[in-house]
């Protein structure tokens, strides 16, 4: 799976934040983009689904939230359930 | 309590993750810690198919048959079997379903317990990591995998009455909203009815060895883990480390 988000199309951005879901953590040029366009740039490289609540902290993110420099966002992976 | 002290270890759910951690575990205490006590719960059977997976010397009630096993090559730690399902507190019917044995959790666990919830659903690890809350002192494991290659584990703890780290279901809405059902909550038809998936032997034992390492270092070196939760890829090859601690991460467990 190709997890650079490079050759993805590129909304507005003026800063780098660093982006977490499940195994994945990269610094990423998302700062002045909403939730919701990390989201759909990053939902077919990470598979991070609709249902995915986005955190900064133990603050919740609504979709329309616009990431700042520096933040570390972290859409929450559903954890592994069977054993 | 002294780190050194002999512990007491509880083991809910001896299948494809518990089997494996059950051999670590009882390594552990058995050199580690003597005179420990490691008790291992589930209501379920092996069965023929879950050999590909699971080992067990024969067929029959997972806990006791696991027990049955340890109990012969580790004679300083006491091992006891508990064949019965863990339900909440609030279930009705726990003494009168002979068939289906139960016990609650907060009947099973207390103070200072270690406690390893590697059941298959997330409707009994909430009932496991409920019960905990309500205690001061209490160390709770969890792991889980999906049918391929990706697992994860999470470490519960309190202290003096205080959570050291976050109970998951402030970060896992799973835990509150169960896509699943507790099988010690089902009428045995439906439970026989259960598909047990295609889990994979290699994320099993991971997920294992993942919770082994955890509790090496917040229990045996008695230092608080920056990785509360660990998220892990054996296809990719990768694994990530979150922190879910509530309280200042240079603090050393007293």
């Amino acid at each position: 799976m190709d997890t650079n988000s490079s050759s993805a199309q590129q909304p507005r951005a003026n800063g780098m934040a660093n982006l977490r879901y499940g195994v994945y953590n990269q610094p990423s040029n998302i700062a002045g983009k909403t939730v919701a366009e990390v989201r759909s740039q990053f939902s077919k490289i990470w598979g991070i689904p609709n249902d995915a609540v986005a955190y900064c902290g133990k603050d919740k993110m609504d979709e329309n939230s616009v990431i700042q420099p520096g933040q570390n966002i972290e859409f929450h992976r559903r954890a592994g359930e069977k054993g | 309590m002294n780190n050194l002290d002999p512990k007491r270890f509880i083991l809910v759910g001896a299948g494809g993750i518990g089997n494996w951690l059950a051999a670590g575990l009882v390594r552990l205490l058995e050199w580690k810690y003597p005179g420990s006590g490691l008790i291992i719960v589930d209501g379920d059977n092996y069965e023929e198919k879950n050999r590909e997976r699971q080992e067990f010397i024969k067929l029959g009630n997972k806990a006791v048959v696991k027990a049955t096993e340890l109990v012969a090559h580790f004679p300083n730690t006491t091992i006891i079997p508990i064949p019965k399902w863990v339900v909440s507190d609030d279930f009705g019917g726990v003494a009168s379903d002979e068939n289906t044995p139960k016990i609650t959790a907060t009947q099973l666990i207390a103070e200072n317990d270690v406690v390893f919830a590697v059941v298959d659903n997330f409707a009994a690890r909430k009932i496991i990591f409920d019960a905990a809350a309500k205690l001061d002192n209490i160390d709770v494991f969890t792991g889980g995998n999906d049918d391929d290659l990706f697992g994860s584990i999470y470490h519960y703890q309190k202290r003096d009455g205080v959570e050291i780290t976050a109970h998951p279901a402030e970060f896992h809405p799973e835990y509150n909203f169960p896509p699943d059902k507790n099988p010690g909550e089902m009428s045995c038809q439906d439970r026989a009815e259960i598909e047990g998936g295609t889990q994979l032997l290699a994320t099993n034992m991971a997920v294992a060895a993942f919770i082994l390492g955890r509790v090496q270092k917040t229990i045996v070196n008695n230092q608080i883990s920056e990785e509360t939760e660990i998220f892990f890829d054996l296809g990719l090859g990768k694994s990530e480390p979150y922190n879910r601690n509530n309280v200042n991460e240079s603090l050393t467990v007293q």
